[in-house]
């Protein structure tokens, strides 16, 4: 649980992180951006099935896949969340997944807002 | 150089994509083991692959214990990209066969050095493969003429025999002489001497199909194996050989020259299965009745001719011959 308490001291989104894993390249981020705009919404939608059926083995899988994107991508918190739903469901806490996907949920209500924003911003 | 990346999310993928290109890296990029493993068994595959740990179809450690199942292809290095950080995982994923581990998101300074340790890696193999290359080469090629040395053109003939009586085809040995050769050596010296030498080596090789052999069999003997030879045509393909040799003069150092080269010939299927050993006496016997017989031309071995028995002293008429 330390981790947990420790992302919280975290950014929803470290974009001077991701500014550099670009090397400040505007273009490839838009890209990443619209990549993950795509992605995501069906990643969660997927996620949100698997977890209503219990499916430990497809939440794990799903849950690996947000991780890496929402890492990559500089989304550190709501990464975070995603990594502690694999744990939970490759640990078999079938009872603890629905809230472990609340959680994903609410970190990615608050990163959403913020890459909205930036998207809005250097598009104009 | 070329570079692999099999990650099945479009963004890291893409990340990965742009850090490469930007790097100079000449980048395929595929989303799943499977694909990965297609593209690293191609021709002119790429020798650097970035590989995720969780793909669909074929994980990374998987793309890596198929790709170093494989004996016969270049060494690829391989980087396994992970946010799996456990020792354990750590092992697993290098005893898979991966040379290196990255862990996700990476960072691009750190994913550039990385890949320069695989690149230097892949220089030291590139180098070891050439001067094994370079040893096989020497070990089996005559150093004066490059052609093959004897140990090596018995090898092949041997096999080459096995192989035309199991298809029942015919191979045609041929052992030329380059006549009155001592006499180049002792006028003109032993340089111009080995001038000749490599030029009738040309010659012979020129003369001959690329799936024929040709070898250097001693001094100035030199052995031509006819793959897969029609009878019919061996006389021809002989004639044709020898006429390479006398039908223009050499050039050397010391002016041109002009010389000829006995042949003795042989076809097995005249003679059937028998030791190489065997053959290559008979072949040399013909030789020997070719330079009786006034030198610069050819002699087939007859199977009625054969009277020794076969453990019978092995080209010993040849030493009287020159």
């Amino acid at each position: 649980m330390k981790k947990n308490e420790d992302s919280h001291s975290d950014p929803a989104w470290n974009l001077a992180e991701l500014l550099e894993r670009v090397d400040n390249d505007q273009e490839l981020l838009r890209d990443l951006l619209n990549i993950f705009k795509e992605d995501f919404p069906l990643t969660m939608r997927s996620l949100e099935t698997a977890v209503a059926a219990e499916d430990l083995q497809n939440s794990a899988r799903l849950g690996h896949t947000l991780k890496g994107m929402l890492s990559s991508l500089g989304g550190v918190r709501t990464a975070a969340a995603a990594a502690r739903l694999e744990a939970i469901a490759s640990a078999g806490e079938t009872a603890s997944l629905k809230g472990a996907l609340d959680a994903l949920k609410c970190e990615a209500a608050s990163l959403l807002p913020e890459l909205e924003a930036y998207m809005a911003e250097v598009r104009h | 150089m070329k570079i692999l990346i099999a990650d099945d999310d479009a963004l890291s993928r893409r990340l990965l994509e742009k850090t490469l290109e930007r790097a100079g890296y000449e980048v395929t990029a595929v989303e799943n083991g499977k694909q990965a493993l297609e593209q690293l068994s191609k021709l002119e595959a790429p020798r650097l692959a970035l590989l995720d740990w969780v793909m669909p179809e074929l994980d990374g450690p998987g793309v890596c214990r198929a790709v170093r199942k494989r004996s016969e292809q270049t060494y690829v290095y391989m980087v396994l990209l992970t946010s799996k950080g456990t020792k354990e995982e750590t092992v697993l994923g290098l005893e898979s066969g991966a040379d290196d581990y990255l862990t996700k998101p990476f960072n691009a300074e750190e994913l550039r050095a990385r890949l320069r340790v695989g690149e230097r890696i892949l220089l030291l193999e590139d180098r070891l493969v050439e001067a094994r290359e370079n040893m096989r080469f020497r070990a089996t090629h005559d150093t004066l003429t490059s052609l093959l040395n004897r140990g090596a053109i018995m090898d092949l003939l041997a096999r080459e025999l096995h192989r035309s009586h199991r298809e029942k085809k015919s191979t045609t040995i041929l052992l030329g002489d380059v006549d009155h050769f001592k006499r180049v050596n002792d006028t003109y010296g032993h340089v111009v001497g080995d001038e000749v030498l490599i030029e009738i080596a040309n010659r012979l090789l020129g003369s001959v199909r690329s799936y024929d052999f040709v070898g250097r069999y001693g001094g100035e003997e030199f052995l031509v194996v006819l793959n897969s030879c029609d009878p019919a045509f061996a006389p021809g393909r002989a004639e044709a050989i020898r006429k390479s040799i006398s039908n223009s003069a050499i050039q050397t150092a010391k002016g041109s020259l002009s010389l000829t080269m006995s042949l003795g010939a042989l076809m097995s299927s005249d003679w059937g299965l028998r030791p190489v050993e065997e053959l290559l006496h008979e072949v040399d016997t013909a030789l020997y009745k070719a330079k009786a017989s006034g030198r610069d031309c050819l002699r087939m071995a007859q199977p009625t001719t054969r009277t020794e028995p076969a453990t019978a002293p092995v080209l010993e008429p040849a030493r009287l011959r020159r």
